[in-house]
């Protein structure tokens, strides 16, 4: 199937007769990418599905005033990524929960979840992932799963290169540790 | 450390992604996004036009709120600034001495008209009586003997 390239699906997006079109070109070309970045930060499908919905609704309502100071998909990957993070803030704060509980539970939905559907070392790695801070879990998915650029993560977390490298590489001792003591 | 990322390379060679999503998910997402953002739209529509039709009436009734408050500050400020002037005890006590005398007198002149009417009223009863007497030709005895 053809692929229109970021650019021409933002000059169809500014044409008002084919918007509808093309913010749906837009939904079917990043939507898994977008929800799987979502779902390894939330785990549970419905939360991803609720996120992922949310984000698109953002992306419509702010996707007329984007100057094209950014690439359309770093842009995209900001929006998911802040509004995973704020989702994780809500749970924590919604239920009174410390942050080991709720990551806690996490790993126990990973357990139970019949959408899961790695062996034993998927799961040990995303128990292992969920272990980290959320700065460091989201810089390792991008990396390892999503292989992004640094330099791409950087415009998305807004977070310099240098502590993005440190980061990534503190997470991989951290997942080491884990996978020597479990 | 880098043979610990070699074994993660080779475990993503083996399966990317351990996660799952239901049948279709991927394929009915883009129409339900869809159906979100128009719902929002006519929400949004609704509210825009219940909004044109009370504007007018919002702007009446703030204009009236904000004219109140102006009046209301103004006239306030207006009285603050009214020049007080001072009143010594000594002015007090002449104010009281003046309203005293004067209500003394009024009183006083009411109290004489009221107990110069009374004694005519008795009077004139009196003499009703001893007309009446004489008329009926009732002499003191026989009254005697009556009460």
């Amino acid at each position: 199937m053809f692929e229109y390239s970021d650019k021409e699906l933002l000059t169809l997006f500014r044409d008002e007769e084919r918007k509808n079109f093309a913010f749906n070109l837009i939904v079917r070309k990043y939507q898994q990418k977008l929800y799987w970045h979502i779902r390894k930060m939330v785990i549970k499908h419905d939360d991803a599905d609720d996120i992922l919905q949310n984000t698109f609704i953002k992306v419509w309502k702010g996707l007329d005033g984007f100057r094209e100071d950014s690439k359309l998909y770093t842009w995209l990957y900001r929006i998911a990524t802040n509004e995973s993070l704020t989702f994780l803030k809500q749970q924590k704060t919604k239920y009174l929960l410390p942050i080991a509980d709720y990551e806690n539970q996490l790993k126990e939905t990973l357990e139970s979840d019949i959408d899961f559907n790695g062996d034993e070392i998927q799961l040990k790695l995303q128990k292992a992932i969920l272990e980290l801070p959320e700065k460091q879990r989201i810089v390792f998915n991008m990396k390892y799963f999503d292989e992004i650029k640094y330099e791409d993560m950087s415009k998305i977390l807004d977070t310099s290169v240098g502590a993005l490298k440190a980061s990534f590489h503190h997470a991989v001792k951290k997942i080491e540790k884990y996978f020597n003591e479990n | 450390m880098d043979e610990f990322l070699n074994k993660l390379e080779e475990l993503k060679g083996n399966k990317t992604n351990p996660f799952k999503v239901p049948d279709g998910y991927f394929d009915s997402l883009p129409s339900r996004i869809q159906e979100r953002i128009s719902s929002n739209q006519k929400e949004h529509s609704i509210f825009s036009r219940f909004l044109l039709i009370v504007k007018p009436q919002l702007a009446l009734a703030f204009a009236f709120v904000v004219f109140a408050f102006i009046t209301v500050t103004t006239i306030e400020y207006v009285l603050d600034k009214q020049p007080k002037i001072p009143v010594s005890t000594g002015i007090y006590t002449r104010i009281i001495e003046v309203d005293a005398s004067e209500y003394s007198e009024q009183h006083f002149i009411d109290v004489l008209l009221d107990e110069e009417k009374k004694p005519n009223e008795k009077k004139k009863s009196t003499e009703h009586y001893i007309n009446y007497l004489i008329d009926e030709d009732i002499d003191y005895t026989t009254l005697i003997d009556e009460l």
